[in-house]
């Protein structure tokens, strides 16, 4: 051993204890509203962590520069606090009790997807603070008789059942179905759902099969679907595994008369990685772009939103950025309803919310889920989700067939 | 039919299984050195490939020597400079260095890349092959059969050169070759920088078809380590076999028991395999 | 000297006891935190720091003692046999894998058992009438107040922290922990010398899973809601590893030790660097191998015998 390198590695180890030893405070100023948000910005569910810090991001922006959020007759300046919580569910629940105890704030975003939000909300309900669920859709999240949950995407069933209407009301001789999920929280409930709706609207659903995570192979599966011919393929997965999906059908010649994604086809990432074979890829989301409300928010418009999305990131924002947005949005109009920042005030606004957004309008159930959405089925068309659904916002007609 | 699409499926699933683990297994079986970084090391290759496709036009299929060329380099340099002062600590110092190391570049391209999927999507895309009801997809095929050329190319490498066989030398027994004059640590670095190579040129074919993330290395990781104890450590004819062994039982087993099983059936048989017979399926092991 | 110490752990394990008293929610749970890391680095220290073999199988245990007090306390039973259920299923479970992989060396054991956890995650993810598959578990909800089960909780992994700290403490001065480090010398030549190689390797074995599986059910019961990825993490297999080498691997206080700064320097690097953390973390352990090679009471112990006699102690 010479000298210097054990020299050094004392060194080392006097910073490795003396870094034990630091305490880590956070101060904030004084009118300051600090909203916490756990997010998964490292693991697997990282793009989707990204995608929500965005929209939370435009939004304290956004209010900011408009003054600060007015309650009574003070003004706040708008903080999020961000934690990484590794896409680990029970990180996350540590994330939650960290951000309420630790760096005190007033309330609290859930973290990414139902299972997550889920396991969060019983730190948030325990400490009384409000919470905004953005990304959370399983009723099973809402229905545990928490009094300080509030979620701004509507049950599953209502995104696959407006599509199983749609195509068994098209005339279309289509009669059969091939479900194929990953066999995770999100794309196996909604996978279900869509057995249901599907049954439910007279549908024979042939295969209903399951793919593990991390499964980078789908050509067994797609081989035999097409040998069994259905006419209508579902797959649901993460926007990797719809792209995997989607290539593999073009290569191996697997052509459905309806081809429906979830949840991908939404973003840009999806058409950008699959061209032309994107093309009449139907899906559904709790929020689209065309969406016209007249907006009575920090933003305005639905229009006026997506304008300031594009300025800000260079694209048309998707609907897990809206919906983070949308769960700024609609705090901010519960602490101004509420005209303070007592959490039980602002408990008491959101629960009697009834205000119209660039989101749609939103009022919650009792459960504190949303109600006042209809979530739009739209089409890959020419490169562009087009609106196939609700008419009022409606930009095309399905187009059956030209699956290739 | 049915049976032979889903065979011809597993051999092209296959031949990108040994091109990922190729490299992997060299440095195993010359090093003893079991490379956490390998799958990180694939995905720099693919983004590499895919930037330079975006931006200078070149196909993935010749970007291979700009992937490899750099990755080679960042091999060379992280052995030279940090594993071979390790080299002949226990099993555990190299494997958790390496992880270390890992976390430090898959953080890294996280940050750099962002975590959304990209792939590489060509002007002209080359479609498929159709005979008689059996659908090869081109893209595939070409992948596969460049990934066997540029395995072959290795095992002529080591074989016939200079260096190759230093390499085999220093394998067989590191003492003796350095008796002999062969500069040890100068082969360690070059062995694993040809590992690094191997997983950059494998990195550039897979950008045509896997999409492209951070998130996609320990999945890549995992089939390394699979087809390695397959086919038999450090044999380049048994990394071939045991990719394409492995791409076959994954293809017909997520047929018979469904495609939520494949990995679970890969896993098991490993194991099996470890117990009874943990040479592989190659038997002894060596270049030979 | 070595008569003060076991004073000064009794102390110290007395005083984390009171961590209660301070009333920090949140502190507790990091407390709860650690005392789990201790138990899983202590556990690990049997097979891996005392034999050498480098056991990946330690979120294998843990996964299958969480899913296993999980599924019994669904079943109605009480929390506490549920636990003790646990940790007799990873007994069991190590017992008979030890007798399949424990004959691979180096490498191939390293890999065997790092598998067999994705082997239980693939399990656990399909087998969905059972373990819920990828929709998660969830566990009865307990009827005490919210500060009463974060004690409840603190207070049973610390109590297993120091049954593994026991445990390490009379396994090194037993007759197992003698055979283990012949073990780790030269293998061949201790059964030459009549050690009975297989059956201390499989006890070893046994007793780095026993803990390891009750911490996971207690855990599972804290956190009230387990899905596969989680509790089968690789990461749960890693960090022990690196906790133990950072203290000092095959020493009795080497993984708490090693626990504790783990736990403190994962928390500040976690708060300070918010998506870059993996990468400092990545750092911290490459640094590690190449300043602390023999943890941190290497260190002090080569320290301490360069006073007293100038030549080199051999490696811990």
């Amino acid at each position: 051993m010479t000298d210097l390198s054990s020299r050094f590695r004392y060194f080392v180890a006097a910073a490795i204890l003396g870094a034990a030893s630091l305490a880590v405070t956070g101060a904030h100023a004084q009118d300051t509203i600090r909203v916490g948000a756990p997010l998964p910005l490292t693991g697997p569910l990282s793009p989707e962590g990204l995608k929500q810090k965005r929209g939370y991001d435009l939004w304290a922006k956004t209010v900011n520069e408009a003054g600060g959020i007015a309650a009574g007759d003070k003004t706040y300046d708008v903080e999020i606090v961000y934690v990484d919580y590794e896409s680990n569910t029970p990180r996350a629940v540590q994330s939650a009790e960290r951000l309420i105890t630790e760096d005190e704030v007033q309330f609290l975003f859930s973290p990414f997807g139902s299972g997550a939000a889920k396991a969060a909300s019983s730190v948030s309900e325990r400490y009384r603070i409000p919470t905004i669920a953005a990304t959370a859709s399983s009723e099973q999240v809402y229905d545990q008789g928490y009094k300080f949950l509030f979620g701004t995407f509507t049950p599953n069933s209502t995104l696959t059942d407006p599509l199983a209407r749609i195509v068994a009301d098209s005339g279309e001789d289509i009669k059969t179905v091939a479900i194929y999920a990953r066999n995770d929280l999100f794309p196996l409930a909604i996978a279900k759902e869509m057995q249901a709706s599907a049954e439910g609207n007279g549908y024979e659903v042939v295969s209903f099969d399951e793919f593990s995570v991390g499964t980078v192979d789908h050509a067994s599966a797609l081989t035999l679907m097409r040998q069994s011919q259905p006419d209508w393929i579902f797959a649901t997965g993460y926007i990797n595994d719809l792209i995997l999906i989607r290539r593999q059908m073009a290569d191996l010649g697997v052509e459905p008369q309806v081809l429906t994604m979830l949840a991908g086809p939404a973003y840009k990432e999806f058409t950008e990685a699959t061209g032309d074979s994107a093309e009449n890829v139907s899906s559904a989301a709790w929020w689209h772009p065309a969406v016209a409300y007249d907006g009575k928010d920090v933003f305005g418009s639905t229009a006026d939103y997506v304008a300031a999305f594009e300025a800000e990131y260079g694209s048309l924002p998707d609907y897990a950025e809206a919906s983070a947005s949308a769960a700024g949005v609609i705090l901010q109009a519960a602490i101004e309803d509420a005209g303070s920042i007592d959490p039980q005030a602002v408990r008491d606004a959101l629960a009697g919310m009834d205000a119209v957004t660039f989101y749609g309008p939103v009022r919650f159930g009792e459960t504190g889920q949303i109600t006042s959405l209809e979530p739009p089925v739209f089409q890959i068309q020419g490169g562009e989700p087009m609106v196939i659904y609700p008419d009022a916002v409606k930009q095309s007609d399905m187009q059956y067939g030209g699956i290739q | 039919m049915l049976y032979l699409q889903i065979l011809l499926n597993g051999l092209m699933l296959g031949g990108l299984y040994a091109c990922i683990a190729v490299g992997f297994s060299l440095v195993w079986g010359v090093l003893n050195v079991i490379n956490i970084l390998h799958g990180s090391f694939v995905v720099l290759g693919s983004y590499i490939a895919y930037f330079a496709y975006v931006h200078l036009g070149i196909h993935p299929f010749f970007s291979i020597v700009l992937s490899g060329g750099a990755l080679f380099a960042l091999g060379y340099a992280v052995q030279a400079g940090l594993i071979n002062r390790v080299v002949g600590a226990p099993v555990l110092t190299t494997l958790v260095l390496t992880f270390g190391l890992d976390l430090l570049l898959n953080n890294s391209m996280l940050l750099a890349f962002s975590a959304d999927y990209r792939t590489v999507r060509l002007e002209n895309p080359f479609g498929s092959l159709v005979v008689a009801n059996l659908v090869v997809p081109l893209n595939r095929l070409y992948a596969m059969l460049l990934a066997v050329v540029l395995t072959g190319l290795l095992y002529v490498v080591l074989m016939r050169s200079r260096i190759g066989r230093a390499i085999v030398a220093v394998r067989m027994d590191p003492e003796a070759a350095a008796l002999m004059g062969v500069n040890v640590k100068r082969i360690f670095a070059l062995t694993f920088g040809i590992g690094a190579l191997m997983a950059g040129g494998a990195g550039s074919l897979l950008s045509l078809i896997f999409p492209i993330s951070p998130l996609a290395s320990t999945d890549f990781l995992g089939i390394a380590f699979v087809v390695c104890v397959l086919g038999g450590l450090g044999s380049i004819a048994g990394a071939m076999v045991g990719g394409l062994a492995l791409g076959v039982i994954q293809s017909f087993g997520a047929l018979f028991i469904g495609p939520e099983h494949g990995l679970t059936i890969a896993f098991v048989l490993l194991i099996i395999l470890l117990i009874f017979k943990p040479t592989g399926l190659m038997g002894r092991r060596g270049y030979e | 000297m070595t008569r003060i110490i076991p004073i000064v752990v009794v102390i110290a394990v007395a005083l984390v006891a009171c961590l209660p008293l301070l009333g920090d929610n949140y502190l507790l749970r990091l407390g709860t935190m650690f005392a789990m890391y201790a138990v899983l680095a202590l556990s690990w220290n049997i097979i891996g720091g005392f034999a050498g073999y480098p056991s990946f199988a330690t979120a294998a245990f843990f996964g299958l003692g969480a899913y296993t007090g999980a599924i019994l306390q669904g079943a109605g039973i009480p929390m506490i046999v549920a636990w003790t259920g646990a940790c007799v299923m990873a007994l069991v479970f190590a017992v008979l894998l030890g007798m399949a992989i424990l004959h691979l060396k180096g490498h191939y054991f390293a890999i065997a058992s790092l598998v067999v956890a994705e082997v239980l995650l693939e399990i656990a993810t399909s087998w969905t009438g059972l373990t819920g598959g990828g929709m998660g578990l969830n566990l009865p909800v307990l009827q005490i107040s919210i500060e009463a089960q974060a004690r409840l909780f603190f207070y049973a992994m610390l109590t297993i922290a120091v049954l593994a700290l026991l445990m390490n403490w009379l396994v090194s001065r037993g007759k197992v922990g003698f055979a283990l480090r012949c073990i780790r010398q030269n293998e061949d030549a201790s059964s030459m010398v009549g050690i009975d190689t297989t059956f201390y390797k499989v006890t070893g074995f046994g007793l780095s899973a026993i803990l390891v599986g009750g911490a996971g059910a207690i855990y599972a019961s804290w956190v009230f809601y387990i899905e596969p990825a989680d509790v089968f993490s690789v990461l749960l297999s890693v960090k022990p590893i690196v906790m133990a080498m950072l203290g000092g691997a095959g020493t009795v206080l080497g993984p708490v030790v090693g626990a504790l700064v783990f736990i403190v320097m994962e928390e500040l690097v976690w708060r300070n660097f918010l998506s870059f953390h993996a990468a400092v973390l990545g750092l911290l352990i490459v640094g590690l191998i190449f300043f602390l090679p023999n943890g941190i009471l290497g260190l002090v112990r080569r320290r301490r015998a360069a006073g007293l006699k100038p030549e080199e102690e051999g490696a811990a």
